[in-house]
């Protein structure tokens, strides 16, 4: 058993590694930061001398290694944009990610799993059909024009919502901020929540009608109900508890995803989290910056891969592998 | 006591005007830094013009006027320029200017480190000579030395002693980088780097007050229609840009006005004047056809630029005929015409030149440096199709094209050049002279053009002290320029402003936002 958890996290480190790798390798394409850097009347003297300064002159495994070697101590440089320390700036970023992904991902749940049994009890009904043709929407539509069209009906035309930004927020501890305390702080969260959280919903109200009305097939659903128990006891108590084990599973990879694809929900947005940093890094070519952000989106997402990798095996006696060294 | 109290009634009525307000703006890109020396952009000198001060400032029609000099003068017969500093101005933190911050920041703004030391080039040594008189001293007379330093601001020295700030650090930041200490009418009290900068007036300003903001907040917002949608909501009061295809929706908004004009920066098509052979050319490896000047003027004749600028640029822009605007000083007036569009014409000279068939060819263009970039470069490949030269179009992101054109990798480019100095030798400088790298000549001048007059011209344009001589020779350049087509120049970039209707602002073609000028009602 051991042996097998200590495979897996050398396995979780090896990916980090690659990823960094191919990451660093990428960020040659990206473009040249020191045109960014300099002013129109810079020499080409002061573009080499920069150049050096920062060691982008250097081959590029000299450059991934450097980097490594600061990693491993929690140093990540200096942000060529902002002339601070990268590991500051996304402290200071990360609580508007983590209260948008939280607050979207508590909504895409519970409305999620909601919709979901309604719809699978009332599945001929005209709400339900309505329920699931709308459910598409969520799936096909891209992120960005959900945004851009709630901005425009709530801020624009309707003038409920704030367009942009995470409104008032409030200092918590040394680095924590947030948004939950004041009321444009709380109004600022609705749409961006919404819209990051939407394709999850959707997702997860589609697992639980289909799972539930495998359920609500059983025989054990049939002779509760002959057994004269109550409708809702039998659907919340005894159907809808056996068709999570899929669904928490399915959540628990998709909060990867929303915190990963938040990028998108943040630009429109301009929500001041880590995901609008990392465009802001690529757009000026910030390679600290990027490099930082996709080595911690890699380790949370190796992260809950490797915990659930465990998980199974805790629950699941089937995939542990053999000790002569089976296959997995 | 009665005479106390109105006394005091109406020194609060001066304090806070009627209308009194906050206001929000947003813009594209937040400043990088706090400090006026570490980076020479717009976005950063633009804002730091609300809160920083030069010796000299530009005004509302872009003429130089006094800012924390009252007055300048020449010594001698061009040795030096001599200001006299304005005396009782306080720093934001209350400190007094005076002579040394001049030297102070003039150290730390020719720094090696520093992005404006090229405009110090000209200065041998700067001497102080009493508390409120310093002298540049210029190896050559330089009549242009006071309208270049209009961008320069003033640092106060004590402060940035005080927090290790004496020189700009690019690589690693340091105070004055998150923090501002100006003489300006506005200082910043919070600032929050890529989210919020907020700005409150400066009590003991020396200037006359004209704005009506008690508190001024900026945003950066990246997203062209979500910029848009906050400007509609009212939840800022002003942007810029206004994306130019949503301009006429704008205009026709009885709770917003766009504010147009012309910016100082001119859009051109650059040519690979010293290269040997074309690169990326199906047929033509072996010759350069650019490097013949008919060509370059069947390329001039064969663009339509008012067809662009009424499609592309939806009647926002205007032809450009050199490589400044009207607006610039030192502009030749008797210039001004730009070569006619006239397809026939640059067949025939194709023709002439040795190219019945045209040729295929490579055309390089950034697709977010410029307003509609991408789209001007379509337009102008299918144009050139129309005489028989057949571009492939390669856009590409600013941070790759820069390198690429140093690289050599083009046959054909687009430029946008906006003269820092707001004078005609400025682009003669950087894109015509022949490019040197110790004199630090002719740095964007990528394609190597050369003519020996022009670098005989430069250095007599930038010691000439007589303004009609001085302009004579920048129409000869100019004409020289014009005859040799070194460049294809097309149109002058548009300024395209949204504010709120109650607002009144001033919109300079430097494409700075001057806070002071705001009125709110």
């Amino acid at each position: 058993m051991l042996a097998f958890v200590i495979r897996r996290v050398g396995q979780s480190i090896l990916v980090l590694l690659i990823v960094g790798l191919v990451a660093f390798s990428m960020f040659r394409f990206v473009g040249d930061p020191i045109d960014n850097m300099l002013g129109q009347e810079r020499t080409i003297e002061d573009v080499e001398r920069l150049r050096a300064q920062l060691g982008l002159d250097q081959p590029f495994p000299v450059q991934y290694f450097r980097f490594l070697e600061g990693a491993i101590q929690g140093n990540f440089g200096v942000s060529y944009r902002q002339g601070r320390e990268v590991s500051e700036i996304l402290l200071e970023r990360a609580p508007a990610t983590l209260e948008l992904a939280f607050v979207s991902g508590v909504l895409a749940i519970a409305i999620g799993i909601m919709l979901g049994v309604f719809t699978a009890i009332r599945r001929n009904g005209a709400t339900a059909h309505i329920i699931m043709a709308a459910s598409l929407i969520g799936v096909s539509l891209p992120t960005f024009l959900i945004g851009i069209l709630l901005i425009y009906l709530f801020s624009v035309e309707l003038g409920w919502l704030p367009s942009f930004g995470r409104g008032e927020t409030v200092s918590i501890g040394d680095w924590w901020t947030t948004g939950f305390l004041t009321e444009s702080g709380r109004k600022a969260l609705i749409l961006p929540a919404i819209t990051l959280g939407l394709y999850q919903m959707t997702l997860i109200m589609r697992l639980v009608r289909s799972e539930m009305l495998e359920v609500l097939r059983q025989d054990y659903i049939r002779f509760a109900r002959a057994r004269g128990l109550k409708e809702r006891a039998v659907n919340f108590h005894h159907a809808l508890k056996n068709t999570m084990v899929p669904v928490v599973t399915v959540i628990g990879l998709q909060l990867g995803a929303i915190i990963a694809f938040a990028i998108i929900t943040e630009t429109v947005f301009q929500w001041p989290g880590v995901g609008l940093l990392f465009i802001n890094a690529i757009q000026f070519v910030d390679i600290p910056v990027m490099a930082a952000y996709l080595m911690l989106i890699s380790v949370m997402f190796v992260g809950i891969n490797l915990l659930v990798d465990i998980l199974y095996v805790f629950i699941d006696p089937r995939l542990r592998v053999d000790r002569t060294g089976g296959h997995s | 006591m009665k005479r106390t109290i109105f006394a005091f009634l109406a020194s609060t009525v001066v304090a806070l005007p009627v209308g009194a307000a906050e206001f929000t703006w947003a813009e594209t890109t937040d400043p990088q830094t706090m400090d006026p020396h570490a980076v020479n952009s717009t976005p950063v000198l633009g804002f730091l013009n609300n809160v920083y001060e030069g010796l000299v400032r530009r005004g509302k029609d872009m003429s130089v006027e006094p800012a924390l000099a009252t007055d300048w003068e020449p010594i001698g017969d061009g040795e030096g320029w001599r200001f006299t500093l304005r005396e009782g101005v306080t720093f934001h933190d209350g400190a007094e200017f005076n002579a040394d911050d001049v030297i102070f920041s003039y150290e730390r703004a020719s720094d090696e480190g520093s992005d404006t030391r090229s405009w110090f080039a000209p200065i041998s040594e700067v001497v102080k000579v009493d508390d409120y008189t310093v002298d540049f001293m210029t190896s050559a007379p330089n009549p242009i030395f006071p309208s270049s330093i209009a961008n320069w601001m003033i640092m106060d020295s004590g402060w940035a002693e005080a927090n290790n700030a004496t020189l700009p650090d690019k690589e690693n930041g340091n105070y004055a980088t998150i923090n501002a200490n100006g003489t300006g009418a506005f200082k910043v009290t919070a600032r929050e780097p890529g989210l919020r900068t907020e700005l409150m007036p400066h009590d003991g300003w020396w200037g006359d007050v004209e704005h009506n903001i008690t508190k001024a907040t900026l945003t950066p917002i990246q997203n062209p229609a979500t910029a848009l949608a906050a400007l509609l909501s009212g939840d800022v009061d002003f942007i810029n840009p206004v994306p130019i295809q949503d301009v006429a929706r704008l205009q026709s908004d009885p709770d917003v006005n766009v504010i147009q004009g012309i910016e100082a920066r001119i859009i051109m098509l650059g040519f690979p004047h010293e290269a040997d052979a074309l690169k990326y050319s199906a047929e033509t490896s072996d010759k350069n056809p650019f490097a013949d000047v008919r060509v370059r003027q069947a390329v001039a004749h064969a663009v339509n630029v008012p067809a662009i600028l009424q499609t592309t640029m939806r009647g926002n822009a205007e032809p450009a005929s050199q490589l400044v605007s009207p607006a610039m000083n030192g502009y030749s007036e008797g210039l001004s015409e730009r070569p006619a569009y006239d397809p026939e014409k640059a067949k025939a000279l194709l023709a002439e030149a040795g190219y019945p068939d045209g040729f295929s060819f490579g055309l390089k263009c950034p697709n977010n440096r410029y307003l509609n970039d991408e789209a001007v470069c379509q337009a102008i490949t299918g144009m050139l199709a129309q005489v028989g030269i057949t571009a492939t179009l390669d856009a590409m992101p600013v941070q790759n094209y820069w390198p690429e054109l140093r690289a050599d990798n083009y046959d054909m480019y687009l430029l946008g050049w906006s003269p820092g100095t707001f004078d005609a030798e400025h682009p003669i400088r950087f894109l015509a002279a022949t490019p040197n790298e110790e004199k630090k000549l002719g740095s964007w001048n990528f394609g190597g053009f050369s003519n020996a007059r022009v670098d005989e011209l430069l250095p007599m344009i930038q010691s000439e002290i007589d303004a009609d001589k001085r302009q004579a020779m920048l129409d000869e350049t100019a004409k020289i320029l014009q005859d040799e087509v070194a460049y294809v120049p097309l149109y002058v970039q548009p300024l395209v402003w949204g504010t709120r209707s109650n607002i009144e602002l001033t919109q300079r073609p430097d494409n700075f936002f001057i806070l002071r000028w705001v009125t709110v009602n």
